[in-house]
């Protein structure tokens, strides 16, 4: 009886087997379909949008030209460029600095890192306000800043323009990401065993060869990863730029989005102008990935013979 | 070698202390303003930990009048507020610039002592949710939209979750061939910028007749998130020991009764810190829903709109974004463990 019921069963089995090679593809057809629909169809509408102008007949340029003649588009450019680099590069020394210190055994590392976490975890536009409370006149920073007599007269954070407009929000992005990238590099310099660094030592390395040597090639593939990630994120800053100082005063290329979207809708040349932009931004994005990744990954089979 | 000196223990706490204050510090100051009233907002300097009294001083004044004094904290003392005998309008006063909710006439009967005893010193409790009334009461939508919010990351879950849990099965569990290629593509779309999708879709959701829905908004969101939970959900699906699934096989249990029996609930972390990446970007997310929606806005959006371009009530849009940041804390925090790989430990 058993036996019959085992042999039914291995029937079964063996039946399913020769369905498997269309099982992938039926559970993998919703997902194709989705991004079919929702996001190849998109991202081709949003082309052919770029690619026409406001009656519907093709142009290569119009468009484009209509983006960069648009108000404070330059600046814009200039302005994601500087953010992303600046934000980036500084975020990640102050972050590995700090990892560095705390790859010892401490007492309250846990703590340390469940606030580290809180930053990042704040929704970006609560983000933009807590700064805000911070930043006018009467805000809390001017309160630090008076009562430490750091400052005789309260400053009009508000008011800043052009570089120093672009390095207060940096200042405010740095605040957020730093801790939480500080994490990562952690946990990644924790995976490093002892024995490594103890053996270099023991074959005469000094601390900043052990470093450069031994934790920064191991640490190599999270930061490539995050990198991307923050260049991705720190490519599309705006809702802090807009929220904090308001539209126009800082330009990014994902404010001018908003702008067009936010503060000029409607307007044939505004959703054109709205679009290139995103293709753009879009393309900005890819290209400063792969180069990013062309780089990271040809550093090692130049300095290694391995 | 790992032994530190005193001088470099020293070095080390006060660089780490240095930077939990400057994480801790702008928090304490925001909290306090999103609890602060009407009169503390205009104080300078800011307070770092909230109040939650206020004192005012009281006098008698002449026809059955009273002299209401408050110390703003400026260093001038007590000033004079206002002076009157009208229950309402000291009712309305206590509510707007205090944050306190008493009934006019209980402050006047209160007042009344001043007659017999002279100036007195009066504290009453603020009414500390004051803020977050006031949020929803003035923000044009900001309710309707918190449950907008809630209802999108439902859907965004519900959408990533379905789609995204088979795709992520089908990778883990199965070898076919353009495997690599559906990888590469799935990692495409998740670092796809959101704005460059975010435009071109809201004409498709125009034809669709799903322009300015919740739906239409978390379809956007479930673009990125039904990649990451196929990316999630495959890195546990091949943690599963698949002979617990050949066994079940052989007990007699059909495919659905073994997916249902046994890899589903092994799977549950997955899908647990899945959806909940899902409800952080359905629930942080500004851009695309003011790309997309009109009229169903989205708590994150009508926070950012609280805000206009001056800073007078930025104590409401204050407490519009400690409501926003709750759930976002703690969803991160229960899904810290993927954080950490999400935010670079991701294998290219």
């Amino acid at each position: 009886m058993s036996n019959v019921k085992s042999i039914k069963s291995q029937k079964k089995f063996s039946s399913s087997i020769i369905n498997k090679k269309s099982i992938p593809y039926l559970l993998l057809l919703p997902a194709f379909i989705y991004y079919a629909v929702f996001w190849l169809a998109p991202v081709l509408a949003g082309m052919v949008e770029v690619f026409t102008d406001t009656n519907g007949n093709f142009t290569l340029t119009e468009n484009f030209k209509l983006m960069f003649q648009s108000e404070l588009f330059d600046k814009a450019v200039m302005n994601t460029a500087l953010f992303a680099a600046v934000s980036v590069v500084l975020q990640y020394f102050i972050a590995l600095l700090l990892a560095v210190l705390l790859s010892r055994k401490f007492r309250g590392a846990k703590l340390l890192m469940f606030i580290a976490m809180i930053p990042m975890a704040i929704t970006p536009t609560a983000v933009a306000i807590l700064w805000k409370t911070g930043l006018i006149k009467d805000g809390w920073l001017n309160s630090i800043l008076m009562s430490l007599h750091l400052i005789k007269e309260p400053i009009v954070f508000l008011n800043a323009e052009g570089l120093a407009a672009v390095f207060l929000i940096i200042l405010i992005d740095t605040w957020t990401v730093t801790p939480s990238v500080m994490i990562i590099l952690t946990a990644g310099l924790q995976g490093i065993q002892k024995e490594f660094r103890e053996a270099a030592y023991t074959f005469g390395a000094n601390k900043w060869q052990i470093f450069k040597d031994i934790t920064l090639p191991i640490l190599k593939p999270s930061i490539v990863t995050s990198v991307i990630l923050r260049l991705i994120a720190a490519i599309q800053v705006w809702a802090i730029a807009v929220m904090v100082l308001g539209f126009s005063k800082v330009p990014f290329l994902v404010e001018r989005i908003a702008f067009y979207v936010d503060v000029v809708p409607g307007v044939a040349t505004s959703e054109k102008i709205a679009f290139t932009l995103s293709f753009t931004t879009t393309i900005i994005v890819l290209l400063a990935t792969v180069i990013y990744l062309k780089v990271a990954n040809k550093k090692p089979s130049k300095g290694g013979n391995r | 070698m790992d032994k530190l000196n005193i001088v470099q223990k020293t070095v080390v706490s006060i660089i780490l202390a240095t930077m939990v204050i400057i994480v801790v510090v702008p928090i304490l100051f925001f909290l306090t303003v999103a609890f602060s009233n009407d009169v503390e907002m205009t104080q300078f300097p800011k307070r770092i930990f909230p109040s939650f009294s206020v004192t005012v001083k009281v006098a008698p004044a002449e026809n059955g009048e009273y002299e209401l004094f408050y110390d703003k904290g400026d260093g001038e003392g007590y000033r004079s507020i206002i002076t009157t005998k009208n229950a309402t309008k000291l009712e309305n006063h206590f509510k707007r610039q205090y944050g306190v909710n008493i009934s006019g006439e209980k402050l006047l009967e209160d007042f009344s002592a001043t007659r017999e005893n002279g100036p007195m010193e009066f504290t009453y409790r603020k009414d500390l949710l004051f803020n977050f009334k006031q949020f929803f009461a003035i923000v044009n939508n900001s309710s309707k939209a918190l449950k907008n919010s809630i209802i999108v990351a439902l859907y965004t879950i519900l959408i990533s979750l379905s789609i995204g849990s088979l795709a992520g099965y089908a990778m883990a569990r199965y070898n076919f061939k353009f495997k690599e290629t559906i990888n590469v593509g799935m990692l495409i779309v998740r670092m796809f910028p959101v704005v460059g999708i975010s435009i071109p879709m809201a004409v498709l959701l125009i034809k669709f007749g799903l322009f300015d829905t919740l739906i239409g908004l978390a379809i956007l969101y479930s673009i990125p998130n039904i990649a990451l939970t196929a990316w999630i959900t495959s890195s546990i699906f091949i943690g599963i020991n698949k002979e617990l699934e050949e066994a079940s096989y052989i007990f007699g249990g059909n495919g659905f009764n073994t997916f249902m029996r046994i890899t589903l609930p092994l799977a549950f972390p997955a899908l647990a810190a899945s959806s909940m990446y899902a409800f952080l970007a359905a629930w942080n997310d500004t851009i695309s829903a003011l790309i997309l929606t009109n009229e169903n806005q989205t708590l994150a959006l009508v926070v950012y709109k609280a805000i206009g371009t001056t800073s007078s009530g930025i104590q409401y849009a204050a407490a519009g974004s400690v409501i926003l940041i709750l759930p976002a804390l703690v969803f991160t925090f229960i899904v810290r463990k993927y954080v950490n790989q999400m935010w670079g430990g991701v294998e290219l």
